[in-house]
């Protein structure tokens, strides 16, 4: 699936072709911001953290095997972020500091020009608007067909349901460099290379986001649903008044998967873009790797400038990002 | 350095992009052009009134180009060029000109490469410029016969040389008087570089610093080179059939693999790591085969230490492969005379003049080089030049791109040492003569 | 497909069935306007992804020019598949892959059941820590790990070199390339893999633990028997995700291998291969019937997966 393009290490890989389910508890109130007041069994309020140390926490045994966990999550967390710290070392510092042995820990002097350089290396301010522009796209686009067509699959009967949702699961497995050959034919038919249309038109279709969305509608209640249809509103009303606010939790959890994915999705963008304007920073990064291979402060400068705006995002939003991840898989 | 097409991976993607733009061509366009263009071709009026689009893709010769476009206007006032920049190298041009090939929308004039040049002109893409010849609007005496040879596809010629490219040997000054071996010169042999290159990386061991290395993750400066200096062939005149199993050819791989084996040569896991390139600007490689477009790089990084001489003469020679762009002309070109016209002058010695003065390229008209030899003043450039006279043309064919995939994934075995060189070689020779046929 | 796709059904999922299940009863068919709903998306996916599937399939016996064209050769393409030994190689190779990063897995419940005690301190920036791998650039990483891994002057070999040891060039020779770019593959998962789990773990009810902990049961021996059977589900779910995501391993070779590289052939996967030929060598034909073969594979081992997952996966 093109949602994948070229994300096939597992890790971005996975956020698109995990079979998913993750309805809301039927008559749980689907309000939360954070995630954490959506009830879960076994469990009907969030955990205070307080509360457990009140209750066990007392203990000095329990006390000694917490500095053991700190000390565990602590190094391999470190080890987990050391690649971002030491890319963040090698943009300040010069090349030759770069290749030196043994590695710079800290630049002599600091190269912020490095970043300054960029901008004359690609075209970061067109490219960015690129991808923020396909970025936009194609979540408006996955949120409102996939969750339309996910509220029919989930809630709706007609012919062939069965049949057509086996397929389009199906589709959900199949590596993306697959779809290549025969997506680029359709963009090209229609005359759209080179543009953002060209870049979005397979992605704003997802079979993921289909199933991600019909297992949120699967877990809704029916009463506020058979309300409105003795109110007699048509399934257009019930959907968009009714049902799509209620699923607001899962309509989170497909705008982040899609996102990240839409932001770091590269081979599919390459091949329908040819000049540097029309292209995502993705593609924008690709190309600088290959005009200053060697230049290995300037690619880690780009790549960090790539990267910047969704860490951002992720920072100010980590609670919801990791709710809706984790949302994506199970309950 | 712009037409440095066959290195780093990112090549692929042009592949990709190309690969797949051509599959929609097939509806395309073929049969036009031919006839036309066969005729002697006659300057058309000075009036003539035209658009044309002239596409390149390296930014740092558009001034150069745009002063050329200037020229040409003294004498065509009413032709309208302009240049289309697509940037990043090779990639995304190919691309770009590939789509259009399919959509009959290429640019009245384009730059062209050796790997590109068989598959444009066998699939009928490309207009002949026989016209401009038998019309003496261009004369093919005034350039490189090899690049003449490269752009002449099956009897008709298809691209006005532009510029070229040669490989030298590049040496590290400081490192060989440091190590006291006496420097390179125009007259060495490959045993000179050997033995030469066996005291440096002793001298130098356990620094990291090696004697001599090429860039053996791509032909053109390294074996293709060496090849051709022991008598073999990369592929047979008419590209139908593979060098590779020829003794001389085997013997010029074999140089690469001796070079690691006796460890002169970094391995090729580390020069896979480390291009020779980096290695030799950062002071790693006292001595390197090279293009001459990293003339430009190495002087910045080495400065006076830089030194340049003839190749190493082999068992047959000492020759090096050249490669050159061209300016070409689509086959279904809206505006066939003005385009000729605009081609015509790019070929012409005023043209290549103003290429020569930005020292970035050595321009292909015989003669207009001097000002590119006086660009680095502190080393002697015109071993480039001599190189050209007797160079070997750049080997190509129809789908280039497929057997160059087969030496990346084969050779790296035969240079590591994990197979016999001469295996390898006629592994890879039946394996790319049976491309080779898949292409009619 | 549809029962089996569905993820380890908690309480709330069957509660939710049972719920359409109702209304189901109550009215056979909804007339068109579920169409109005599935049309766009259904058509979108029909042309995108199923047709392209479908031209694959037809491409798989046919022989491409270079310039467009097709030829149907019959079965020449499946021959040739079945004599080429890096397929083999490849699958092995991509098999040696997802075992590695598979051991992810185990590393995240780990990692989970710590961060995940009650009212430890810092969780969330633990938390964050493990996740922003995750959401990073693979293009970007990719380049970063090359510097990384770099056999002159990488600060892994530069550690290594502290206890006198001479590290490989990681990424060039054979059998090291490949699990360079497997660590790269758990490295980017394990924030993945351990939010999901962390999820399943916020699942267990705690008077579980409290019990066992009345009964003496030690800290280890909770995890074992409460812990981990309790997460089968989520284990389960990160396992299927680890093994597809394997099967189309790309860009991580793509990114950190270069070309010309000596420990390619046993480094690169089948959806490489397929790559390769397809957009490097121009031989689409044969590049589709590679195609087949990954769509066959994918499909065996997801409903073998299935299939055995009702021997070790425990339902609450």
């Amino acid at each position: 699936m093109s949602e994948s393009m070229l994300s096939t290490q597992s890790g971005v890989e996975s956020r698109r072709s995990g079979p998913v389910a993750d309805p809301p508890q039927a008559g749980g109130a689907p309000t939360g911001r954070d995630g954490k007041s959506r009830s879960t069994k076994g469990r009907g309020t969030p955990r205070p953290a307080g509360k457990n140390r009140g209750t066990k926490g007392a203990k000095g045994g329990k006390q000694g095997s917490n500095v053991l966990a700190h000390c565990v999550l602590a190094i391999g967390g470190l080890a987990m972020i050391s690649p971002l710290l030491y890319q963040i070392v090698m943009s300040l510092s010069t090349n030759a500091e770069v290749q030196s042995t043994p590695p710079t820990l800290w630049p002599s002097v600091v190269q912020w020009h490095n970043f300054a350089d960029v901008f004359t290396s690609m075209n970061f301010g067109s490219q960015l608007w690129v991808t923020v522009a396909i970025t936009v796209i194609r979540v408006i686009g996955q949120v409102l067909l996939c969750s339309m067509a996910g509220y029919a699959f989930a809630r709706m009967q007609f012919r062939f349901k069965g049949l057509i949702l086996a397929v389009v699961l199906s589709i959900i497995m199949v590596p993306s460099q697959l779809f290549l050959i025969p997506q680029y034919q359709i963009i090209q038919n229609l005359g759209w290379l080179n543009s953002i249309a060209g870049i979005v038109a397979p992605g704003i279709f997802s079979a993921f986001g289909l199933f991600l969305m019909r297992q949120f509608f699967m877990g809704l209640p029916d009463e506020l649903e058979d309300a409105a249809r003795l109110d007699g509103a048509n399934p257009f009303q019930i959907f968009f008044r009714v049902m799509l606010p209620l699923a607001a939790n899962g309509l989170w959890a497909l705008v982040i998967i899609t996102v990240l994915w839409s932001w770091n999705d590269l081979l599919w963008p390459l091949v329908v873009t040819s000049t540097a304007n029309a292209a995502p920073l993705s593609v924008g990064l690709s190309n600088l790797q290959g005009e200053h291979a060697n230049n290995y402060p300037i690619l880690m400068a780009a790549s960090l400038m790539a990267m910047a705006p969704i860490l951002i995002m992720f920072l100010l939003m980590q609670k919801r990002v990791m709710a809706g991840i984790g949302r994506s898989g199970l309950k | 350095m712009n037409h440095n097409v066959t290195r780093r991976s990112f090549l692929s993607f042009a592949a990709a992009g190309a690969a797949v733009v051509s599959l929609a061509a097939c509806g395309g366009n073929s049969a036009a052009g031919g006839s036309a263009a066969k005729a002697a071709y006659a300057a058309p009026a000075k009036d003539l009134s035209a658009e044309l689009s002239y596409a390149i893709w390296d930014a740092a010769q558009k001034p150069a180009m745009q002063k050329i476009v200037t020229e040409f206007n003294k004498q065509y006032p009413n032709i309208l060029v302009t240049i289309d920049v697509t940037p990043s190298k090779g990639s995304a041009y190919w691309t770009k000109i590939q789509t259009q090939a399919s959509s009959n929308t290429l640019p009245d004039v384009f730059w062209m490469n050796g790997p590109h040049i068989k598959l444009y002109a066998q699939n009928n893409q490309l207009m002949p410029l026989d016209g401009l010849v038998s019309g003496k609007a261009v004369d093919t005496a005034h350039y490189p016969k090899a690049l003449v040879d490269l752009y002449t596809v099956n009897g008709a010629f298809y691209g006005v040389p532009k510029d070229f490219d040669t490989s030298a040997l590049f040496y590290n000054k400081a490192l060989f008087k440091e190590a006291g071996v006496s420097e390179p010169t125009s007259s060495w042999t490959w045993d000179d570089v050997k033995s030469a290159g066996a005291k440096l990386s002793k001298f130098y061991q356990g620094k990291g610093v090696y004697g001599y290395a090429g860039d053996l993750t791509g032909g053109q400066t390294s074996y293709y080179n060496t090849m051709i200096e022991a008598g073999g062939t990369i592929i047979s005149a008419d590209g139908k059939k593979s060098g590779y199993d020829t003794a001389g050819s085997i013997a010029g791989l074999q140089f690469w693999r001796d070079l690691i084996e006796s460890g002169v040569s970094p391995s090729m896991q580390q020069l896979t790591d480390t291009s020779s390139s980096d290695m030799f600007t950062s002071r790693k490689l006292a001595m390197t085969m090279d293009g001459s477009w990293t003339v430009g790089p190495a002087q910045k990084a080495l400065g006076d230490d830089l030194g340049i001489v003839s190749l190493p003469k082999g068992p047959k020679s000492n020759q090096s492969v050249i490669h050159g762009l061209a300016n070409v002309i689509p086959a279904n070109a809206k505006n066939p005379a003005a385009a000729q016209a605009f081609v015509a002058f790019l070929g012409t010695q005023d043209a290549a003049k103003i290429q020569a003065e930005t020292g970035t390229v050595i321009p292909a008209f015989n003669g207009t080089q001097d000002a590119w030899v006086k660009a680095v003043p502190s080393v002697d450039l015109t071993v480039f030049l001599d190189l050209a006279k007797d160079a070997s043309p750049y080997p190509a064919s129809a789908n280039t791109a497929a057997w160059n995939e087969l030496e990346n994934t084969l050779l790296p075995q035969a240079f590591a040492g994990t197979k016999p060189v001469a295996d390898v070689a006629k592994d890879l020779a039946s394996q790319m003569n049976a491309a080779l046929a898949k292409e009619s | 497909m549809k029962a089996q796709i569905l993820t380890p059904a908690s309480k709330s999922v069957r509660a939710a069935q049972a719920a359409g299940d109702r209304r189901n009863g109550k009215s056979k068919s909804d007339g068109w306007w579920p169409w109005l709903f599935v049309v766009p998306t259904v058509a979108g996916i029909g042309v995108f992804y199923l047709w392209p599937i479908v031209q694959t399939f037809y491409y798989s016996f046919t022989k491409w020019g270079v310039f467009g064209g097709t030829k149907f050769i019959g079965l020449d393409n499946y021959v040739r598949l079945f004599a080429d030994s890096t397929i083999p190689q490849s699958i092995l190779n991509t098999l040696i892959y997802t075992v590695v990063v598979l051991l992810g897995i185990p590393i995240a419940v780990i990692l989970a059941s710590l961060i995940e005690r009650p009212g430890l301190r810092f969780a969330a920036l633990y938390r964050t820590l493990y996740f922003i791998p995750y959401i990073t650039m693979p293009a970007a990483v990719g380049i970063v790990w090359r510097l990384i891994y770099n056999g002159d002057f990488g600060p892994i070999n530069w550690f290594l070199g502290l206890f006198g040891i001479q590290g490989p060039y990681w990424t060039s020779t054979p059998g090291f390339a490949l699990l360079a770019v497997a660590t790269v593959g758990l490295w980017m998962s394990l924030g993945f893999n351990l939010i999901i789990i962390s999820a399943g773990l916020r699942e267990i009810p705690r008077e579980l633990f409290e019990a066992a902990e009345m009964d003496g049961a030690s800290r280890v021996r909770q995890f074992f028997s409460i812990t981990v059977p309790l997460l089968t589900p989520s284990i389960f779910f990160v396992t299927i995700v680890t093994v597809i995501s394997g099967f189309q391993l790309f860009d991580l070779l793509y990114v950190m291998m270069g070309k010309a590289n000596l420990a390619m052939p046993q480094t690169q996967s089948l959806v490489y291969i397929f790559y390769n030929q397809a957009f490097l060598q121009n031989d689409k034909g044969y590049a589709a019937a590679i195609g087949i073969l990954i769509l066959v594979i994918i499909a065996l081992l997801t409903a073998f997966q299935f299939r055995i997952q009702k021997r070790w996966v425990n339902y609450v």
